[in-house]
């Protein structure tokens, strides 16, 4: 083997290093979700009522 | 990311080199394979870089069509690696596995020398029964380079078991974003012989591939479902 | 996720909890003079609309009878709300060619509960070529579908063809889905099984397919803390036959809700002590809590009870599938 007289240190050095690329802990979670183009349709726009629809002018405007 | 505090070149940066050599070997191109043609020679960093990568240093020999034979200079790098990082007596189970995984890797895939390669260490598989989903897949992800042809059939077979769970954590690892997860249990669900049709695993390793490839060990791991199990294309 | 017959005791408290927040905050539910005209339907008409919906069933399925009372008890106060019915009538007259109307006045319907002149005006609206134009939302769609079917008219469209368009109806890749059409999902489901009253409808091959999947949606969902959707998970998951039963999921969605009985949208409540923004904060995952716990509370009770008789092949897993690998 090729070594020289640093090898030793850096070897445990790197034996930490080499465990923690071994097992790295979870990343948080990356969340995006896909953007709306149209009115902002909240998430219970889906439960029961149609997008705004034209309101009927009334008489007092 | 470990940091690095020596050397101008951090470890993670000569593995994501490694790894970019053995993907493209994996997928034929680059000429033949050879470690000593990815890592450096008497750099302190190879036998790191070796153990980190584990078995999938040696995946491009397990190839079935491969040009050039196994050059002797391979074989001392990866004992060297096997000699300079062995588990320790409280060694994680994933330190362990991989570790086994090169052990394997070399029986499998290197001839055998003058000396005999070590006894592959005892590795427990409880935990593939008893681990809740998302961190058996946590931890599954990072045993990816065991999912190579001939390595860890007793793992395999347990893991088996779970491959609604694993496939449960392919989900979740792509909603997190966390391509290298995804990746890593996308190549051993390509190995499970009974993934849910609907998961969608082929188109699932080639979207992961899109959008995680910029790190290499994605694409490593997304080359290797494809060469070896056929499945992401 | 683990089978299992639940927990009646802490689904119970959850829904007495949320019906008691939710009795307490009538006057928000209260709609104003100006609901036929300007006033916003996303802050009047919705909210009474999806108190009427949850409670109506409720109050029917609830196996316990209290509980049924303090539903029925709001569900009438929401017809109340509606002058019985004159509501529809006027909104109908005023926006003849929106689904909405109908669809609200169809969760009275299914009750039993009409208004002589909105039953004339939908008879003419709704076989207009007009109204049978496609809307670009299928699973919407569905819900009109229903309403159709509670108010005794002809439906559309064939439900079936408009389900196939759906969230749910292409099966799609389970790591495509993000926050909107995941809830697409929950609800192609809930009008699938109108709300879970026939859980029977759902197919093997939904059922194996939600079986599969819902468990990594509910753990992301969980983790972002959007409580709303994690009830709507929940209340899917417990469409399912044989239902399993996540006791992490639902301590979970348990420790979000207030002491009061309300659930925040999403992570905690607003603080900021105005009671109009905390109704509306709170109010649309408040009543999904006490749905998803009652149908939670009915799949437990069936557990208790053995298998459910009917078809064996409801209580299938995974279903056959046509494969997805290369030749």
């Amino acid at each position: 083997m090729v070594t020289d007289r640093t090898a030793p240190v850096e070897t445990a050095t790197l034996a930490a290093e080499v465990e923690g690329l071994l097992e790295p802990a979870e990343a948080d979670g990356v969340y995006r979700d896909t953007r709306e183009c149209t009115s902002a349709l909240l998430f219970l726009g889906l439960l029961l009522i149609s997008p705004p629809t034209p309101r009927p002018k009334t008489d007092n405007r | 990311m470990a940091e690095q505090t020596q050397g101008a070149v951090p470890l993670s940066a000569v593995i994501a080199d490694a790894a970019t050599g053995v993907a493209l070997a994996l997928r034929g191109e680059g000429g033949p394979y050879a470690l000593s043609g990815i890592l450096r020679h008497n750099d302190a960093l190879t036998p790191a870089a070796v153990r980190v990568l584990g078995a999938d240093a040696l995946a491009p020999y397990a190839m079935e069509h491969r040009g050039a034979p196994v050059g002797p200079e391979d074989e001392a790098v990866v004992r060297q690696a096997l000699a300079a990082y062995p588990p320790g007596a409280d060694a994680s189970e994933v330190s362990r596995w991989t570790y086994r995984g090169l052990v394997e890797a070399s029986h499998a895939f290197l001839p055998a020398g003058a000396q005999p390669w070590p006894a592959p260490p005892e590795a427990a598989t409880g935990w593939v029964d008893s681990t809740p989903w998302p961190k058996l897949s946590h931890r599954v992800s990072q045993l990816a380079a065991l999912a190579l042809p001939k390595l860890a059939p007793g793992l395999a077979e347990q893991l088996t078991a779970r491959t609604d769970d694993l496939s449960r954590g392919f989900v979740r690892a792509v909603r997190r974003r966390d391509w290298l997860q995804a990746a890593g249990l996308g190549r051993w669900l390509a190995r499970l012989p009974d993934v849910a049709p609907t998961l969608g695993l082929d188109s699932g390793l080639a979207f992961v591939r899109q959008m995680g490839g910029a790190d290499p060990r994605v694409a490593l791991h997304v080359v290797a479902a494809q060469r070896f199990y056929g499945r992401g294309w | 996720m683990t089978g299992g017959r639940g927990d009646p005791g802490l689904l119970d408290r959850m829904v007495r909890g949320s019906l008691g927040w939710l009795d307490e905050a009538r006057g928000f539910f209260r709609l104003p003079p100006n609901v036929t005209t300007d006033a916003d339907p996303n802050l009047t008409l919705k909210p009474l609309g999806e108190l009427a919906e949850l409670t109506q069933l409720i109050g029917v399925l609830h196996p316990r009878d209290e509980i049924r009372q303090a539903a029925r008890g709001l569900f009438a106060f929401a017809w109340n709300e509606t002058r019985d019915g004159e509501l529809f009538a006027e909104l109908i007259h005023g926006e003849p060619f929106a689904t909405y109307p109908v669809e609200l006045y169809g969760t009275f319907a299914q009750a039993g509960l009409r208004h002589a002149d909105a039953d004339a005006l939908v008879q003419t609206t709704t076989r207009l070529r007009g109204w049978r134009v496609a809307r670009e939302d299928h699973t919407r769609t569905l819900n009109v579908l229903n309403a159709e079917r509670r108010l005794g008219l002809r439906q559309h469209a064939d439900f079936a063809s408009v389900l196939a368009l759906t969230g749910l109806g292409r099966l799609p890749e389970p790591w495509t889905l993000d926050r909107k059409s995941v809830y697409g999902v929950t609800h192609d489901v809930f009008h699938l099984t109108d709300w879970g009253r026939n859980r029977q409808r759902l197919s093997p091959e939904f059922a194996g397919y939600l079986r599969l999947w819902l468990p990594s949606w509910l753990d992301t969902w969980l983790e972002e803390e959007m409580w709303d959707l994690v009830g709507e998970l929940l209340a899917v998951t417990a469409c399912l036959p044989a239902a399993p039963f996540d006791p992490v999921a639902w301590q979970r969605l348990a420790t979000a809700q207030a002491a009061d009985g309300s659930v925040p949208e999403i992570g905690a409540a607003p603080s900021s002590g105005d009671p109009a923004e905390a109704f509306l904060a709170c109010y649309h995952s408040t009543l999904v809590t006490a749905f998803a716990a009652t149908l939670a509370r009915i799949a437990c009770d069936e557990a208790e009870a053995g298998p459910v008789a009917g078809d064996p092949a409801l209580v299938g897993g995974r279903t056959p599938c046509e494969s997805e690998n290369a030749p």
